[in-house]
This record gives C-alpha cells, sequence and structure tokens, in this order.
C-alpha cells in the first residue's frame, strides 16, 4: 500500500539547473560512463548479463503461446467500467468527451507543453529502434516474426536518424511543441485501429452462456468513437487557444476550476447514473425546500454581510449553527438538516467576506450557487436510477478507482485544512482534538479503517437511515486521506513566516480574513508538491477497494477475468495489465508534478 | 496615558458577549460537547443495533475456542481467539522487522547506485525506483504472489539443497534457529553484559579523550557485550532464583485489593494535573516573581483541573479497568516466572534444519525448518521492493544533500577516502536521510497489513476471521488499533532516538 506520505515524504532534491554538458563521441562516451575503472568495467558486465537474462524472462513470459493476452483484450469493457449496459454505454463516451474537453481547454488556457528540440527527438527515436532491436532478438519469435519486427526496429531507428539528421543541417536550432508531438502520437494510434486488428475475440451480446466469437475486433467496436474522442480534443484545445488571446485570463481559469470541480458528481450521478426524477414529487418537495432557502439564505446573507450589522449578525449566526445541529435530534429530511448546516456556515462566514455591495452581491451568487448544486444533487442521488447494474454499484473497474480518487481528495481537502489550521491553532481544546484524530489515523493501516467502516457505518447509523458500501467506504477514505492532508498542509502553514501575520493584525483584519486571505493562499502555495504527490498516494491507495470486495480493476483483473469459464487462471497476464494501467497514471501523475515544481519555482525557496 | 486611565479602562471590562477569550473557550467547549455528543450518539446507536442483532461486546471471545487454521508461525492450530491473535501478532512482527531490516539494506544499494559514475547501473536504479513507486503496493503483491504459484510442487526429495533449502509452491523451507528454554536466562547475562559495556565505553572514551589516542570505545563495548554473552552460555542457569521472585510479585498482585490501583490512577491524574498547573503558573511568573495571568491562562487551568477530576470520576465509575490492570499484571508476571523455572540444563539457542514430510497423500514441509509461506514470500519481497525505491530516494537525498566544500575541506586536511565517507560524508547525510526513512519503517510495519489479500495470517486476516467466527468487531478492530498504534509508537521512539543522538550540536 503506498502509503500516503510515503510519496510526499521522499527526500526532494531541488534539481540544480544543469550546465549543457559537452557532448562526447560514443567511444569516449562509453569509456567515461561504462568502463572508468576496473570496479566499474566488472558492474557494467554484471549489470548487462542480469538485465539482459531479466529482459529474455519476461519476453518469454509475455510471448508464450499459453499465455491468454485475449483474456485481456476482450475484458476492456470490464476492466474500466465493469457491467455498464451497452444500449447506455454512450453515457459513458460522453463523460469522457466531457472529461476530454475540459482538459484540452484547462491545456491552452494554462499553457501547458514545452518545445523539445527536434535532435532530442531524433535520437530518442534512434535509441528506441535499437532497443526494440535488442528486444527483437531476445524475444522467443519464429524466424519470420523476427525479421518483421527488425525491420520495424529498423525503420524507426531510420526515421529517428533522419529526423536527427534533418534537426541539424540547418544552422539553427528546430524545435518542435511537446503538445504537437502528443497530438500526432494520439493520431497515430487512433489512425492504427482503422487498420490492425488489435484483438480476434470480442463476445456475442445478450446470449448465456457467454460466448466467444471471432466476427469484429476490439478495435472495430471503439475506433469510431476513438476518432471521435481525438477530433473533440483537437478542437477544444483550438477552442482553447482561442479563449485564451480572447478573454480574460483570471474569470477564465476560475470558470474552469469550478467546471472541473463540478464534473465529477455531475458525470457521474447524473450522466452515468441517469436518476429517473419523479416531477410530481420534485414540485411538491424539493422545489419548495429549496426555493425557501434560496431566498431565506439570500435575504440573510445580504443583510449580515452588511458591515454596520455587527454583534446582533454572529449571535443569529450561532442561533442558525445551534438549531442546525437540533434538527439531528429530531426526525426530518435529510436535505434540511444539510441546508441548515450549510447556512449556518455561511452565516458564520459573513463578517469575514462583509464590505460594499459587489462583496455583498458575490457572497449571495456563492450561496445560491452552492444550494442549487447541492439540492440538485441530493435529489439526484435519492431517485432511483434508469440504469441497471447487476449486483452491486453501478459503475465498477478503472471508473470507480477514478471516482474513489477524486471524491476522496475533493472532500478530504477541506477537512485536511481544517484539521492543519486546528493543529497549529492557539486553542488548545481544537489542537488536542485535531492532534489526537490525526495521530490516531496516521498510526493505523488504511485497511483496517476500510474494514471498520465497511462493517460498522451500518451500525452506526440511526434504524431506518441506509448508505451504500461505496459510500461508508469513501467515507473511510476521506477521513484517512485528511488526516496525511493535514500534515501536508501544516508544513506549508509553518513557513508562512511570522511578519506576514504581524502584517495582516496590524492592517486590522480579523483571525478568520488573516488566515483565509493571508496565510493560506502563501502556505498552500508551498505546500503544492507534497499535494501532488499525496494525489497519487490516494490514486494508488484506491487499489485497496479490491480487498473489501468492491468490484474494482484490480478484483476484476484478480478475481473475475481469471473465473470465467473461457480464461481459467489467466490472473498474471490481467495483473500485469493493471499494473501497467496504475503505472501509466501514477507515473504520469509524478512527472506532470515534477514539471509543475519546475515551472513555478516550488521546492527551491 | 494617566494611570488613573489605565485603571479605568481596566475596570471598564468588555462585555462577556463581546469577551474574545470567553467566546474562544465557548467556542471550544461547544465543539468538544459536539464531538463528545457525536461520539456518543454513534457508540448508543451501535450499541442497540448489536444488541438488535444479539451481539454483545465482551472481550471474552479471546479466551473461547475457536477454529482458524493459521497458514505459518508459532502455532498454527491456535484453541482460543486470544492465542490465534497472538500468533498472528508474532507473524506480522516477523514480516515488519525483517522487511526493515532488507529494506534498509536494499534501500542503500539502490540510492548508491542512483549515484553511480556507471551509467548503466544509474539507468536500472532510476528504472527501478520510477516502476516501484508507481504500482500499488497491493498490485505488486497480487502480482508477486501469482508469480511464485507457478513453482514447481513440493516433493520428498526436491530443493536446491535437500536438507537444507527446498523452494517450492508450498513455500520455502530453511534452517531454523530458535530461541530455547534457557534463552530467559541468559538474556538476563546479556543485559548485564550491556550495563557492562557502557561503563566500558565512558571509560575508553575518557581515557581517549584525555590522552589523544585512539581507543576504539565502540569496539571496546561491543566486546564486552560478545564475552557477556559467550560466558553466559556456561552460567545462565544461575539466574533460576528470578522465577520464584516473579511468582511472588504475581501473588502480591493478585491478593492486592481493587483500590490499590485505582488510589494509584487517581494519584497520577490529580498529580499529573496539579504538576501540570504549578509549572504552568511558575511558567507565567517574571523573574522577579510577578505573576500575570492572563484571562486565557485562567480558562486552561481550570480547564485542566476540571478534566482530572473526571478522569478520577471515571476511575471510580469504571471499576473494570483497574480490574483487568491487576489482572493483567499478575498474568505478565506469572508468564515471566514461567519462561525462567526451568531446569538448570536447558540451552538458550537450538537450531533444526528442514524436513518434508507425507502424512496422506501429498508430502509436505514439516514444523522443522523455519517455513516462509508463498503468502509471507509475496508480502515480504512486495514490501521490501517497494519500499527500498523510497528509502533508496531517500539515501540519495541525503547524500547530494551534503555540500562538496565537506568533502573537499576533509580531503585538504588529508583525510583517506573511507574517512571521508564514514565521518564526513555519511554523519552529515545520515542526519538528512532518516526522518523520511523512519517514515518508511512506519509505513512497512501498516502495509504488511495488506497481507490479508494473499492469505497469510497477520493481525488483519486473523482478526477478520474471528469476528467472522464470534461477530466481535469492535473488540477486535480495538485490538488492531492498539496493536498498530503500539508498533507506531514503538518505532517513532527508535528513530526519534536516533535523530536526537545525531542533531547537530550548535555551539
Amino acid at each position: 500500500m503506498s502509503e500516503i506520505s510515503s510519496a510526499a515524504a521522499t527526500a526532494h532534491v531541488p534539481a540544480a539547473a544543469a550546465p549543457e554538458i559537452p557532448k562526447l563521441p560514443p567511444r569516449q562516451w562509453a569509456k567515461e560512463n561504462l568502463f572508468s575503472n576496473p570496479f566499474s568495467t566488472a558492474l557494467t558486465i554484471i549489470t548487462t548479463v542480469i538485465l539482459l537474462t531479466i529482459s529474455r524472462a519476461l519476453l518469454s513470459f509475455i510471448f508464450n503461446p499459453i499465455r491468454q493476452w485475449d483474456s485481456t483484450a476482450t475484458n476492456m469493457q470490464l476492466f474500466f467500467t465493469r457491467a455498464y449496459p451497452d444500449e447506455q454505454y454512450v453515457r459513458v463516451w460522453f463523460c469522457l468527451a466531457v472529461i476530454l474537453i475540459l482538459t484540452s481547454v484547462s491545456m491552452a488556457v494554462w499553457q501547458a507543453g514545452s518545445s523539445i528540440p527536434v535532435a532530442r527527438l531524433g535520437r530518442k527515436f534512434l535509441a528506441g529502434g535499437a532497443l526494440l532491436g535488442i528486444l527483437t532478438l531476445l524475444a522467443p519469435f519464429s524466424t519470420s516474426g523476427t525479421i518483421k519486427w527488425l525491420l520495424a526496429a529498423a525503420c524507426v531507428a531510420v526515421i529517428g536518424e533522419s529526423t536527427r539528421r534533418f534537426a541539424s543541417s540547418g544552422g539553427t536550432e528546430r524545435t518542435v511543441n511537446s503538445l504537437t508531438v502528443l497530438a500526432i502520437t494520439l493520431a497515430g494510434l487512433a489512425a492504427s485501429l482503422w487498420v490492425v486488428p488489435y484483438g480476434h475475440y470480442t463476445y456475442v451480446a445478450n446470449r448465456e452462456p457467454r460466448v466467444l466469437a471471432e466476427e469484429g475486433t476490439v478495435a472495430l467496436t471503439t475506433k469510431l468513437p476513438w476518432t471521435i474522442m481525438l477530433l473533440i480534443a483537437v478542437s477544444a484545445f483550438l477552442l482553447g487557444r482561442w479563449i485564451r488571446d480572447r478573454l480574460p485570463t483570471n474569470p477564465t481559469r476560475v470558470t474552469l476550476l469550478i467546471l472541473w470541480l463540478l464534473s465529477p458528481p455531475v458525470l457521474i450521478y447524473v450522466v452515468l447514473r441517469d436518476p429517473s426524477f419523479d416531477m410530481g414529487h420534485v414540485f411538491s418537495t424539493d422545489l419548495p425546500i429549496f426555493v425557501s432557502y434560496a431566498i431565506g439564505g439570500a435575504l440573510l446573507l445580504s443583510w449580515l454581510t452588511r458591515p454596520s450589522t455587527g454583534e446582533a449578525g454572529r449571535i443569529v449566526a450561532v442561533i442558525i449553527l445551534i438549531a442546525g445541529f437540533c434538527t439531528f435530534l429530531t426526525p426530518m429530511r435529510m436535505v434540511v438538516r444539510l441546508d441548515m448546516l450549510t447556512l449556518a456556515v455561511f452565516a458564520l462566514a459573513a463578517p469575514t467576506f462583509a464590505g460594499g455591495p459587489r462583496n455583498r452581491r458575490r457572497y449571495v451568487l456563492g450561496w445560491l450557487g452552492v444550494l442549487s448544486v447541492m439540492s440538485w444533487l441530493i435529489t439526484s442521488i435519492n431517485t432511483p436510477s434508469t440504469v441497471t447494474v447487476p449486483g452491486g454499484f453501478f459503475i465498477g473497474g478503472f471508473s470507480i478507482t477514478l471516482m474513489v480518487a477524486v471524491f476522496t481528495l475533493v472532500l478530504s481537502f477541506p477537512l485536511g485544512i481544517a484539521l492543519a489550521l486546528a493543529r497549529t491553532s492557539t486553542m488548545p481544546i481544537f489542537r488536542l482534538l485535531a492532534t489526537w484524530f490525526i495521530e490516531f489515523v496516521r498510526g493505523v493501516p488504511l485497511i483496517t479503517i476500510l474494514i471498520f467502516f465497511s462493517i460498522m457505518v451500518p451500525l452506526f447509523l440511526p434504524r431506518g437511515m441506509h448508505l451504500g458500501e461505496v459510500a461508508a467506504v469513501v467515507i473511510g477514505y476521506v477521513l484517512f486521506s485528511a488526516a496525511y492532508l493535514a500534515e501536508n498542509v501544516r508544513g506549508g502553514l509553518q513557513s508562512v513566516t511570522r511578519g506576514q501575520h504581524e502584517a495582516a493584525e496590524a492592517v486590522g483584519m480579523t483571525t478568520a480574513q488573516k488566515t483565509l486571505f493571508i496565510v493560506l493562499p502563501q502556505g498552500l502555495r508551498v505546500a503544492i508538491p507534497p499535494l501532488v504527490g499525496h494525489c497519487i498516494g490516494v490514486f494508488k491507495e484506491t487499489s485497496l477497494l479490491a480487498i473489501i470486495g468492491v468490484f474494482d480493476i484490480l478484483y476484476i483483473g484478480r478475481i473475475v477475468i481469471p473465473g470465467q469459464t473461457e480464461f481459467m487462471g489467466s490472473t498474471k497476464e490481467n495483473l500485469l495489465f493493471v499494473s501497467v494501467i496504475y503505472w501509466i497514471f501514477a507515473y504520469q501523475m509524478s512527472k506532470a508534478s515534477q514539471r509543475l515544481e519546475q515551472r513555478t519555482g516550488l521546492g527551491e525557496r | 496615558m494617566t494611570a488613573a486611565t489605565t485603571q479605568e479602562r481596566v475596570s471598564q471590562r468588555v462585555p462577556l458577549w463581546r469577551d474574545v477569550i470567553v467566546l474562544k473557550w465557548v467556542t471550544q467547549l461547544f465543539l468538544l460537547l459536539v464531538v463528545l455528543g457525536a461520539m456518543w450518539f454513534l457508540a448508543s446507536q451501535a450499541g442497540d443495533n448489536l444488541r438488535a442483532r444479539n451481539i454483545n461486546t465482551e472481550f471474552d471471545f479471546l479466551e473461547r475456542p475457536v477454529d482458524i487454521q493459521i497458514s505459518e508461525g508459532i502455532d498454527t492450530h491456535p484453541d482460543t481467539g486470544g492465542r490465534a491473535l497472538w500468533a498472528a501478532m508474532v507473524n506480522t512482527l516477523r514480516l515488519s522487522i525483517s522487511g526493515i531490516l532488507f529494506a534498509s539494506v536494499l534501500g542503500v544499494i539502490v540510492g548508491l547506485a542512483r549515484l553511480s559514475d556507471n551509467w548503466i547501473v544509474r539507468r536500472i536504479a532510476t528504472g527501478w525506483v520510477e516502476v516501484l513507486r508507481n504500482i500499488p503496493l497491493l498490485v505488486q503483491m497480487v502480482l508477486i504472489y501469482s508469480a511464485l504459484t507457478a513453482l514447481p510442487r513440493v516433493g520428498l526429495d526436491t530443493g536446491p539443497i535437500n536438507g537444507w533449502l527446498h523452494i517450492s509452491n508450498k513455500g520455502i523451507s530453511m534452517p531454523r534457529i530458535f530461541l530455547a528454554d534457557g534463552f530467559y536466562q541468559w538474556a538476563i547475562v546479556v543485559l548485564l553484559g550491556v550495563m557492562a559495556a557502557y561503563f566500558v565505553r565512558r571509560h575508553r572514551q575518557a581515557i581517549q579523550d584525555k590522552t589523544g589516542v585512539h581507543t576504539s570505545p565502540t569496539l571496546w563495548a561491543l566486546g564486552t557485550v560478545a564475552f557477556f554473552g559467550f560466558v553466559g552460555l556456561f552460567i545462565h542457569p544461575a539466574f533460576s532464583w528470578l522465577g520464584p521472585v516473579f511468582d511472588g510479585v504475581a501473588d502480591l498482585l493478585d491478593s492486592l485489593p481493587n483500590a490499590v490501583p485505582q488510589l494509584l490512577f487517581v494519584l497520577i491524574a490529580v498529580g499529573g494535573a496539579t504538576a501540570w498547573i504549578r509549572r504552568f503558573i511558575s511558567d507565567r511568573r517574571s523573574a522577579l516573581g510577578h505573576l500575570t495571568i492572563s484571562d486565557d491562562d485562567w480558562f486552561r487551568i481550570a480547564f485542566t483541573a476540571v478534566a482530572s477530576l473526571a478522569v478520577v470520576l471515571l476511575i471510580f465509575r469504571w471499576s473494570g479497568l483497574s480490574a483487568w490492570t491487576l489482572n493483567s499484571g499478575r498474568d505478565l508476571f506469572e508468564v515471566l516466572a514461567d519462561k525462567f523455572n526451568v531446569d538448570g540444563a536447558a540451552r538458550p539457542f537450538d537450531a533444526m534444519r528442514p524436513d518434508i514430510i507425507q502424512k496422506g497423500k501429498f508430502p509436505n514441509y514439516g514444523k522443522n525448518g523455519l517455513t516462509m509461506s508463498l503468502g509471507f514470500a509475496s508480502v515480504f519481497f512486495a514490501v521490501v521492493f517497494y519500499t527500498s525505491a523510497f528509502i533508496g530516494e531517500n539515501v540519495r537525498g541525503g547524500i547530494l544533500a551534503v555540500p562538496v566544500g565537506q568533502t573537499e575541506a576533509a580531503k585538504a586536511v588529508g583525510l583517506s577516502r573511507g574517512q571521508i565517507i564514514r565521518h564526513v560524508v555519511l554523519p552529515q547525510a545520515f542526519r538528512v536521510i532518516l526522518p523520511p526513512t523512519g517514515n518508511q519503517y512506519l509505513n512497512l510495519t501498516k502495509n504488511t497489513s495488506l497481507a490479508v489479500a494473499v492469505g497469510m495470517s497477520d493481525m488483519v486476516q486473523v482478526g477478520t476471521t474471528v469476528f467472522n467466527q464470534t461477530g466481535m468487531t469492535l473488540p477486535v478492530v480495538a485490538i488492531w488499533m492498539l496493536f498498530y498504534l503500539s508498533c507506531s509508537l514503538t518505532i517513532s521512539v527508535i528513530v526519534n532516538w536516533f535523530n536526537v543522538r545525531m542533531r547537530l550540536v550548535e555551539r
């Protein structure tokens, strides 16, 4: 299990700006880097032999004819969405398209990507070709197979060499944007879907027992959607470029962030789950509750944020808070209680955001936005779904991995910050409670917390109230992640110098204003590298869902597919595939965090 | 501002509902009440629900028989739930301790390899770190497990070295050195040796400091311990008298009334609170003895006093606590007495070679060897590999953090290469490496709990089986938490001790 802090606690070594290393001719390079002294020579020989042996073993494992790689290829859909019904599959593609659009627009707006020298690209291709050639020679292919693969390797190498020559021919250094390279690569992959048959098997839909048939390939069923996805991504990127050039920067970025925050719950609970709203009920119950809260809350908050309101406002806020807690003692609809607590939080924070008409309007709009999103989500979660999925949660596989990771991070973020603030606070009871909670949670393994929550949450709830298994487990994840996140944030908070605190106090800010507008922004900025590490950690920890018996990608790869009658005992192949999937995502995230650190100069001061 | 107006301002206090200090404390107490109330609410809900399902939450399941088979360890067919958890705990500890040892060694190798001059070694180490760090440990574990199941089947005379080392799909079996009956007596001798070594080391150090002659004090101390250990092999029965002594202590604890530990706890609670308040007040006193106590401080003092009174109340209300303390104290000393009440001829250590027996249709490992089941092996390799990647990064960062000037200065004063590494680079790098590596040790210990996924009988797996059979979820979870918290605490105490010792002494 990747402990969350383990990714974060890795010693961070600021990469010193490397001076341009003069390129050596190959022989001298080999002499200096491989055979500089007898010990180094011995090391080179031994490690090369070991490396070749291991590569050969791995290749003969992969290309062994008894390997059932078609078990992986056939079950792609199972791996990513479990038993999501085929008739409704367009919903999955829609969600993917939304995420792709958001990603591309964000990449354009935040100006992701860097320029790569074409010559370096060529060298990489050349090295890749050479590697492919060596691997081909090691692999247990037949003669014709070896020749075929060697030809492919030679092609790659030739392309690389000619690119390199072409790049170094002119006097000036030619560069290419990394996003262009990415787009070309993806276009190549999408084009290959139309030409190369990737798998030979697919299930014949709706027949029991399920049988394998030769007709169609995996690529056949998905080549059109993937091509459309690529086109959508590229056009979204162009749109993002247009937005960046035409529209003011900050509002665009804030809008994008809000969209990013909103998209997971909306996509999962509204698009994928497709609640069938009972309009009569909505109009008779949900809408009146929403409207009364919206109007009452807006009036109240616009009064509370008036700077002249003063003491009376605080007293009203406290009364609302206590009333909100009291609602838990009486039977009542959950949404009423939650709205009440949210209103209390907004009322308590109101003096902090008090000010002129513009500030007040913004605050009231914020309340309306939060309230409407909350009401909508609660209503749609409470309505039965039209998507019928046999057994368990309605999504599974890799999508539940992503879902749990995203929900955990989003929910644990405010909790973690609150815990960090409490732990650094001067108020002893707050500090004590926060310290105990954090140290307790950090002292026990995640799996015990998950088992505890998956078993005990149903017992803790009052009679008649139900919480799904996945929701119970997510609560466990959130508490666990919040404790680790709090420690990361605390490090950031402590890096804010005393002078900042004193200056904020000197200009007459209240404690809340000082914390929100001075300390947190600076502290969180410093905490970005460990926080990204934390995100990777949470992503990896989602694999523990398999132990609880949730159908995540690991459970499917380890238990479900090897249990299918057609693919008995195909555990190793599928586990290898699962680890490759996890690796690709985690590795990309860690690379991205390194780029982020370099770009913002974080971790160097 | 004149004295009179100051006086006026002090006497003209702010009203209670605007006083920041009062507000702060009211908020805190309110939150405390909310937390306690929520916990009480949840606990009573759980109690109701459990009663409704006829599940009681007593700890007596520890003494009731269970039907559990444990994959390996000190007891594979435990009679009671308590014994099963005990055997599982030993398995977890074995896994953690051996994992920490091997992960440290491998981690140092990986870290050094990442800094090697040799291109290919550097590349391999980088690949190792990047691959292992970015795949979830659980996935690696089940992958290793499924790879190990492909090993050949166990046979009567197979194995790479028959009679010494067997590797098969039932696990790995090798010779075992184990603690025999005389071990505890021998341990007393070694303990005396450690005390003696402390004085020897101080003495040698004093000579070195006085004369400047190199006296190798650490080597001498180690030698002393080794000498005592060797002599102890022959004279350890001399300590068998400790058995009756422990028996006596156990009897004494048994005869004590319940009020004694209660009184002791009350004394600790009240005494602790009093000491804290006194220290707090003396901290607030200026050098001239002038005491200034703010309202905030008054609240702190009052809160401490009230909290200690609440603890006293709890101790008297909940008499089971002190009875439990007495009972477990007596049990502890009875166990100790058992360990020492052996006849004089018992040896401290013994060794056995692995064996393969055939009871039914298929041959299997016997009880003689040290057998590592497939589950154990896969957890072990997975945590060692995974943690080694993180420790390797720590080691690399620590060594890079030593400024080049240090090495150059050491060269300039004429130290040899070995001396530079031992006396200049390592001590400074160690200071940077240790804290994050201690964190990794904690993680490794907690990560062994994933063994439940490969069917190795560790705390979590056996605990799950126990509560599935007896329905005692809450007590088992409490035992888990207690066990893992004490493991974490032990490791962090040890790491902190090293940390303090290695800290830069600034003059």
